[in-house]
């Protein structure tokens, strides 16, 4: 597993990060519009107020304006500025009492706006806001605009007596506790969702890692089966009734059927193999019990006859010749029995030497003989493809009379060499196909019925693989396949 | 005879007027003393009530007009007033001078023209186009006095200055004048003096341009008709309040020396004042109408 590679990661950290991403996704999302909404209803609060207090102000405010009596409005802009209301502060910082012509009334600094002067606004943001208090004819919230915890809200309420306008009371508050409470409100949220995120985190983790199991047992379970590791795996246990679930009670039972097939297949085996070895069994006892009772014969007639010359010239012979080929029949089985016995490999020469000891074998027989060896002249081969080859060019030998042509050819494709060794003989018949390779089949009158079984053996052993392709009377072709370079060099 | 008996009987049962122990005495208060504590007005009443033998309550009012209407209407039997009101002339009288209180050894005080401190201004000719803030209008240090000085010079303040109002109370006008809503004010000097021990931090923003010439200090005063025992008797506990600890107490609290017997010739000077200035013709805004 690379880190950098994401597609990589296991099942159940993708599912868990994905779980954890949403979780904190939606978690901030919900944060953000709750804390917009705070945003949003904290500011109407604070408008509110500033147009509360202004009003509060403005109730008395006319009658003291027609009596001139500016202590009072002063002590009221210095009551509300003074007074605390229950929890909740409000920071003024300003408030004023301006006339119909824009003179100070009252103002709660009085020192920088003296009473009885024209209020003289500092910047433009306050000549504009002057402007607007002062054409205000209904109670209003003015802004400093822009987001600054150094900016305010002012209600304004216009003052009236008898329909007549007498002036405007401003009373500014600021926005910094707005962003105290907003800061405050985006702590809680944030600490909110990142709890979210950490509950959402491991409950993700838990639901993936108790998604997954099932899911990773089932790889292991495959990658036994990969392995012919059948009949040991554990059952995964089945708690839902969902999708997993079910394939978890599927694979359960495949696993299942799979290793009860697999023994049926190795009880199968053995009981081919009890069969293989009757058959020799069987094969060695018949063929070495034939000439046994011809030899016995020959033996009683010569103790009979001790002094018949004619009959130890006549019997001698047979009774070498039989016991040469019981000679050959143990022979061949302990070569076909030990071929597991000896790896050793030698120059691809080896091969083409059999081509001049079939010419040899031919002599004077009207048999022709095509040599075609195209493979690496500096490869290496097992040892045991020099007997398959000789075997196959053996087999081809006899099976032809006159007017024959032997066909070998040896070539490399990837990592396997290909031996074809071609006659063009009377066929197999279909009927006898399966048991060419079975131990003491033949079809010759002097065969042992060892040679394609030894063949057989060779190849299987060396991991490779035989075919056989016949026409009747149009002739015979065997394939082998032995790879003779490692899958790893490859 | 039945008649004549029936009348014995309601003439014995009729209290005079003025006169029922059952009622409280009433002691009207005016802005000549700090009222903001008024634990320790519930102390000195406690104290003259359990001298008097009967409950004594103190009636606080706004202004000094509202405590002289009052006193007229009888609903007062003692008040506590400044000099000018005292000298104005009633047909016929209802107020009698009681007792006066002594300040510093002396039954006097003054009247202070204030000004923020960091002011440039050094006398009042230099507030002409300023704001000044008034005490009250029945106020001798706080309104007689500043106006016969400008009397004095020929001058009217509705146009000498750019505004005035009125606090209706000598330690506002500090206030005012401490906090810059005011260019000036004029106060009583007892109750500047009385700030600048117990709220310095008002005072120490306030400067002192013009000191008056010395006035009756701001007498206490029965009405006319207050059975004489009842004023003897709250006479004599007044006057006698440093003859024992709890009244002493009381005065220390007070920044007084004690109460004592002086005669109306003390506030000849007011009344003096009072007829220069009632021949200057003035109205001023925010002059309140009762």
């Amino acid at each position: 597993m690379s880190i950098i590679k994401p597609k990589s990661w296991p099942l159940a950290i993708k599912l868990s990060l994905t779980i954890t991403a949403v979780v904190t996704v939606v978690g901030f999302m919900i944060g953000t519009v709750m804390h917009w909404q705070n945003w949003n209803r904290f500011h109407e609060v604070l408008g509110e107020k500033a147009i509360l207090l202004s009003e509060s102000i403005a109730i008395t405010s006319p009658t003291a304006m027609i009596r001139k009596d500016f202590w009072s409005l002063y002590q009221s802009l210095k009551n509300m500025s003074s007074r605390k209301d229950g929890h909740s502060t409000h920071e003024i910082i300003n408030a004023m009492i301006l006339d119909a012509e824009g003179k100070v009334q009252a103002h709660l600094n009085p020192a920088k706006n003296p009473m009885g002067l024209l209020f003289t606004p500092t910047t433009d943001t306050e000549e504009v806001l002057f402007n607007q208090a002062m054409n205000a004819r209904v109670p209003m919230v003015l802004s400093s605009g822009g987001y600054s915890s150094r900016g305010f809200l002012e209600g304004v309420v216009p003052l009236f007596s008898d329909q007549k306008y007498l002036g405007v009371v401003r009373v500014r508050l600021s926005v910094a506790q707005l962003y105290e409470r907003a800061w405050y409100s985006a702590f809680i949220v944030i600490s909110l969702t990142f709890c979210f995120v950490i509950i959402g985190s491991v409950l993700g983790t838990l639901i993936s890692r108790r998604m997954v199991n099932p899911l990773t047992a089932v790889t292991l379970g495959l990658e036994a089966v990969g392995r012919g590791e059948m009949t040991d795996f554990a059952p995964i246990p089945v708690k839902q009734q969902d999708e997993i679930g079910r394939l978890s009670a599927t694979f359960n039972q495949i696993m299942s059927e799979l290793a009860e097939k697999k023994m049926l297949e190795e009880e199968m085996a053995m009981s081919e193999k009890l069969v293989a070895l009757g058959r020799i069994t069987a094969g060695v006892a018949h063929e070495v019990n034939n000439p046994l009772a011809g030899l016995l014969n020959c033996i009683d007639t010569l103790r009979k006859h001790p002094d018949d010359k004619e009959l130890i010239d006549r019997y001698l012979p047979v009774i070498d010749q039989g016991l040469h080929r019981i000679k050959e029949i143990v022979h061949n089985l302990l070569v076909g029995l030990k071929i597991e016995e000896g790896d050793e490999r030698v120059s691809i020469d080896h091969i083409d030497k059999l081509h001049d000891l079939m010419i040899a074998e031919i002599g004077d027989r009207d048999i022709d003989i095509v040599w075609d060896n195209s493979a690496d002249k500096n490869l290496q081969i097992p040892g045991k493809l020099e007997q398959i080859t000789c075997n196959l060019l053996k087999n081809a030998f006899e099976i032809l009379t006159e007017n024959g042509t032997i066909t070998f050819r040896m070539y490399q494709r990837e990592i396997y060499l290909i031996i074809e060794v071609s006659d063009n003989g009377p066929g197999i018949p279909s009927s006898i196909k399966n048991q060419l390779f079975d131990p003491f089949f033949t079809t010759k009158p002097n065969g042992t019925g060892l040679g394609l079984w030894i063949v057989y053996r060779l190849v299987h052993n060396m991991e490779g693989v035989i075919e056989v392709r016949s026409e009747i009377d149009q002739g015979t072709t065997f394939y082998v396949a032995v790879p003779v370079i490692s899958k790893k060099a490859a | 005879m039945k008649t004549v008996c029936l009348i014995l009987l309601l003439f014995f049962f009729v209290p005079a007027y003025g006169d029922d122990i059952r009622s409280p005495v009433r002691f009207g208060l005016t802005a000549v003393v700090v009222t903001e504590n008024l634990r320790f007005l519930d102390q000195w009443s406690e104290y003259l009530s359990e001298k008097m033998g009967r409950k004594v309550e103190f009636v606080l009012r706004r202004s000094y007009q509202e405590v002289m209407d009052l006193l007229d209407s009888g609903n007062l039997e003692f008040a506590w007033i400044c000099g000018y009101p005292f000298v104005q002339s009633r047909e016929p009288e209802t107020i009698q001078l009681l007792s006066v209180p002594e300040y510093r050894g002396k039954p006097l005080y003054h009247s202070y023209i204030i000004v923020p401190q960091n002011s440039p201004v050094k006398n009042l000719s230099e507030l002409e186009g300023k704001v000044f803030a008034f005490s009250d209008p029945d106020s001798n240090s706080g309104f007689l006095y500043p106006l016969s000085l400008m009397t004095a010079q020929d001058k009217k303040p509705e146009s000498f200055f750019r505004q005035t109002f009125f606090t209706f109370n000598h330690a506002e006008t500090v206030q005012a004048v401490s906090e810059q809503f005011a260019d000036g004010g004029a106060v009583d000097s007892y109750i500047w003096e009385y700030l600048a021990i117990v709220k310095p931090e008002i005072t120490e923003k306030t400067r002192i341009i013009n000191t008056s010439p010395s006035f009756g200090f701001p007498p206490i005063v029965s009405r006319v008709g207050v059975n004489s025992t009842t004023m003897q008797q709250m006479k004599s506990i007044l006057e006698n309040m440093d003859d024992d600890i709890a009244g002493k107490a009381l005065l220390a609290q007070l920044k007084l020396d004690g109460f004592g017997q002086y005669s109306d010739s003390l506030y000849s000077g007011i009344k003096v004042m009072v007829n220069k200035v009632q021949k200057v013709d003035f109205n001023l805004n925010g002059l309140p109408s009762h």
